[in-house]
């Protein structure tokens, strides 16, 4: 809930969209008829408590503002790779489970992101939502949402390609 | 002839399928390159692997939630709807 809140609004406001969904939410208990289970109910009161208080335009991402998934310096001329590109061997979710060391990089990198990016990230690589329920709770378009659901997880790649490095 | 540049920007989009809204056109050229680039293979392979660590590791928003604040609207709630109770 509060990343939906946090990627609507921002940080400022986030936690009383949040309380606020609550109390809608236990005033509408006896309204909610089953038709889609109570979580995504949840996610949409706050998503339209949060829409309902900010301006839309704010909060697009331009597709076009010079984002480099790799940095340009790693290709060559001819936009081949000039860096060897080995497999990982410790960053598995198996050896996940019992390295914090790389469970923090994930955290820290995770925590860095932009709230729209965190909840694109948190909606379907965590809770398994598809493009489109994203769109819709997050009142993006499908280009933007995959381009913010790409940043966040070449962010996080980084990050544990960093702590692979070092 | 797409290039390793591309792969990097699409990566998200190509390991999604249909879902990632790529043309087939787009979607084979990538599959293509990735025959041939063993660095693209393990770029994407890496990407696999972050994506599935961040579904194991489940990295949480770093709550503020005044429950306090939430309580008192609560109540103050129960309390209209409810005034003889308490």
């Amino acid at each position: 809930m509060l990343s939906v809140a946090r990627a609507i609004v921002g940080d400022s406001i986030a936690d009383e969209v949040v309380q606020d969904a609550w109390v809608s939410t236990i005033k509408a208990l006896p309204k909610f008829e089953g038709r889609s289970s109570l979580k995504t109910w949840l996610v949409q009161i706050v998503s339209n408590g949060a829409k309902s208080r900010v301006r839309r335009e704010n909060r697009y991402s331009s597709l076009d503002d010079g984002w480099e998934a790799v940095s340009s310096d790693k290709f060559d001329h001819t936009g081949h790779r000039v860096d060897n590109i080995l497999p990982w061997e410790t960053a598995t979710p198996e050896a996940l489970l019992t390295n914090t060391q790389l469970q923090k990089v994930i955290e820290q990198a995770f925590q860095s992101l932009p709230a729209m990016q965190r909840a694109a990230l948190t909606m379907v690589d965590m809770e398994g939502y598809k493009i489109n329920e994203i769109c819709n709770i997050l009142a993006i378009s499908s280009s933007n949402a995959r381009v913010l659901l790409h940043r966040a997880r070449v962010a996080v790649h980084d990050a544990i390609e960093h702590y692979q490095d070092n | 002839m797409l290039q390793c540049k591309d792969v990097t920007e699409e990566t998200s989009n190509y390991i999604a399928g249909v879902e990632g809204g790529l043309p087939l056109s787009k979607r084979i050229a990538l599959f293509m390159h990735l025959v041939i680039c063993r660095c693209c293979r393990n770029y994407v392979q890496q990407f696999r692997q972050t994506i599935d660590n961040v579904t194991v590791a489940k990295p949480q928003e770093m709550d503020a939630t005044d429950r306090q604040a939430l309580a008192k609207k609560l109540h103050a709630m129960c309390d209209k709807t409810n005034p003889g109770d308490h």
